[in-house]
């Protein structure tokens, strides 16, 4: 007569009782963790053999995904260069939007929609002053833009009602062109909606527009994008990642030297959640919002940014040892955004 | 010879015409498979079900045990436990065959006393949520836990019930209208008993896998003991047995009913005491004790007029208790959801036979000696008395 509810009920308010006679659960961190986990061959459990953590079981297959999150860290794509008649540079730049199945964590496949096949889609990186020409083609089922953050005409825009640029269907294309402004670190996605979608299936990439002179020369420079995935299309992300795939750079620490200077363009494009961040351990970083000014903002080690925001980092290692990176929304580091930096002497 | 030899003889002919559909049947089946029938439908996404029949916590470790209840293979390709992707194993393997089983080992740090919540990605993307509202190390099968579980089933089965008996001296002096009015109190808690035991059915219904159809195994198991009661029962009638030996076998039958009801009552207290939703403290104790007392006084209200004898009485008792024990040790150490919805709903099946005998039995003595209300009050009675001592212990 007394169902199992009321006996919850009951339970619930009259606390715990002859239970904690079985015996209280003995925590922490045994031996046999760290072994029972035979998959995982690089990264922080195997460096310190300190067992359990989040992380995927596995390797995605990136010859099959077409590309490499490691590679795509130092991949500029500085476009095909000429000088057009009156001396300026021009530079043309080729996207194509394709819908692909990208495996983005071990045995789960994502129905994406990318530039040129990958996430994120290639960092476009010109000089300011630039005369930039994107050829796009639309070869997947919907229609697509590309939108650039800059400074631009209305035409060139990217979004539905600005003109042709404002929707290509598919098989058809459009040439965005306008001169790079102003210099700094920017972003382009498509702009079709349902926006959040569009965004979130993967339509998204770095654009970087170097100053006239440059900036300092550094030894190493990457491209950090830093999204969400959202395999089950509930509007939620299921997985956080930089550079296309969740927990890459954990598993392929990111091999730096001690005193080499790096810069980091990071750029957010999280769909859905309002705020990403970035934490660097164990050391401090300056930090150029937006890359418009020469000058760094600010010193420290952690920062925040919401959807399209995005900065460069300048930092160097004075230690070796591994070092983590990662969102300081550490739900979203145990989800996959969380990295090392490996600093050898 | 003037029958017609068709319907005498089994011949080849009949033997044809009876493979007949069966042979056009599985033509139509070819062609409906080889032609799409005419619905061109090719599924968007795969349907995939898998279920998490239940979870055992040890000292730094989860364990998912797990049903594919869907049409097609599955693999299980992601663990995340409370928003942390979490390297896992399976054994035997990570894809599950349909119907299969499996078992997902996560090494996981957990506290004692905290919620998780789990989620199971297949490799379609497809999330299968469980939650661990308290977490503890899941008892062990060992000896010690046996005897435990073999004590709360004598707590709340077996001496309840046989301290209801034990009115059984004081009950005999009362006189016919009385024992009416005490057969249908019984009524009253059977039916009461009988309605719990079909929603404790219905749900465990839900949570068991969708291929072994839960709602239909209440039907076919409610029905079957119905039925297979009242055969038994009439059969006993029709042998010419006197009324006090089928007052007999009717107080069995009511045992036998409490006793499957009480077998429920041991498979959700195993369980919940597996998932630590349970502490089964001195006063819950003492809240099944009184309520529980109602059944032994169901289960001899209809032989009161008669001497059923110690053995009997032993017996009666036995049987209307000591099925929590064995519910308990099913429950807490090998929890079924598919089984605890046939047991469930044989025991709802038993009781509403139980009732309808009753019922037989009051008729008999209000033919004689009409007296609506009491059986009225006695009914309403039997009702309330477990709806207020269940007041007394939600």
């Amino acid at each position: 007569m007394n169902h199992k509810f009321s006996r919850r009920d009951f339970l619930k308010a009259s606390g715990v009782g002859a239970l904690s006679a079985l015996g209280a659960a003995v925590l922490g961190y045994s031996k046999s963790r760290a072994e029972g986990q035979p998959h995982r061959s690089v990264g922080m459990a195997t460096q310190h053999g300190n067992g359990a953590m989040p992380g995927v079981v596995g390797e995605v297959d990136h010859a099959a995904n077409g590309f490499d999150p490691t590679e795509i860290l130092t991949d500029f794509d500085y476009g095909r260069v000429s000088t057009l008649p009156d001396g300026r540079t021009l530079r043309e730049f080729d996207l194509i939007a394709l819908n692909k199945t990208i495996e983005v964590v071990p045995g789960i496949e994502f129905p994406a929609w990318t530039y040129n096949g990958r996430i994120p889609g290639p960092t476009l990186r010109c000089t300011e002053g630039d005369l930039v020409r994107v050829h796009f083609k639309n070869g997947s089922n919907h229609p697509h833009t590309v939108h650039f953050h800059g400074i631009h005409p209305a035409s060139m825009d990217g979004v539905p009602g600005t003109g042709p640029g404002g929707g290509v269907e598919p098989g058809g294309e459009f040439t965005y062109e306008f001169e790079a402004e102003p210099f700094g670190l920017h972003l382009y996605h498509c702009h079709v909606f349902p926006l959040a979608r569009h965004i979130a299936k993967g339509l998204y990439g770095a654009f970087i527009i170097d100053p006239r002179d440059g900036r300092p020369p550094v030894d190493r420079e990457m491209v950090m994008v830093m999204h969400g995935l959202d395999v089950d299309f509930d509007d939620t992300n299921d997985f956080y990642a930089v550079n296309g795939i969740p927990f890459h750079y954990q598993n392929h620490p990111i091999q730096i030297k001690v005193g080499e200077t790096v810069r980091v363009y990071l750029v957010n494009i999280l769909e859905f959640d309002l705020i990403n961040s970035f934490h660097l351990h164990a050391n401090f970083f300056n930090y150029y919002p937006t890359g418009t000014s020469l000058t760094p903002a600010e010193y420290t080690d952690t920062l925040m940014q919401t959807q399209a925001q995005r900065g460069i980092l300048e930092f160097s290692y004075k230690f070796p040892g591994m070092y983590m990176f990662h969102a300081h929304n550490t739900e979203f580091a145990e989800l996959g955004w969380a990295g090392m930096f490996e600093v050898t002497e | 010879m003037t029958e017609n030899p068709t319907t005498k003889r089994f011949s080849l002919r009949t033997l044809g015409l009876l493979l007949l559909p069966i042979i056009a049947l599985a033509g139509v089946i070819f062609l409906f498979l080889s032609t799409g029938g005419g619905l061109d439908l090719e599924p968007a996404a795969p349907v995939e079900d898998l279920t998490i029949e239940r979870y055992a916590l040890e000292p730094g470790g989860i364990a998912l045990h797990v049903r594919n209840a869907g049409p097609e293979p599955l693999t299980v390709a992601t663990v995340i436990v409370n928003d942390a992707v979490w390297p896992f194993t399976v054994e035997p393997e990570a894809t599950i065959p349909r119907l299969g089983r499996a078992v997902v080992h996560l090494e996981y740090p957990w506290s004692e006393g905290e919620a998780y919540g789990i989620t199971l990605f297949t490799a379609n993307a497809i999330p299968f949520e469980v939650d661990i509202p308290v977490a503890f190390t899941t008892p062990q099968p060992t000896t010690g836990t046996f005897w435990s579980f073999a004590l709360i089933g004598v707590y709340v089965g077996v001496i309840p019930v046989f301290l209801g008996i034990f009115w059984f001296p004081a009950l005999r002096q009362l006189g016919r209208r009385w024992l009416v009015f005490l057969m249908a109190v019984t009524a009253g808690l059977l039916v009461f008993l009988g309605l719990d035991t079909l929603v404790e059915a219905l749900e465990n219904a839900a949570n068991a896998p969708a291929p072994f159809q839960g709602i239909g195994l209440i039907g076919i198991g409610a029905v079957a003991t119905f039925l297979l009661l009242d055969a038994l029962s009439r059969r006993q009638a029709s042998t010419g047995t006197d009324e006090a030996a089928q007052r007999l076998s009717i107080a069995y039958m009511i045992a036998t009913g409490i006793g499957l009801h009480n077998l429920g009552e041991g498979l959700s207290i195993g369980a919940a005491y597996n998932v630590g939703e349970i502490a089964l403290g001195a006063f819950l104790v003492v809240g099944f004790i009184i309520q529980n007392i109602t059944e032994g006084l169901g289960i001899i209200a209809p032989v009161l007029r008669d001497r059923p004898g110690l053995r009997s009485l032993l017996w009666m008792g036995l049987i209307g208790g000591a099925p929590a024990i064995l519910g308990a040790w099913i429950g807490g150490l090998a929890p079924s959801p598919t089984l605890a919805v046939l047991f469930l709903a044989v025991g709802t099946g038993a009781i509403f036979e139980v009732v309808y005998e009753i019922a037989k039995l009051v008729q008999k003595d209000t033919s004689r000696q009409p007296m609506p209300m009491t059986v009225f009050y006695g009914v309403l009675t039997g009702m309330l008395l477990l709806w207020v001592t269940g007041l007394l212990i939600k």
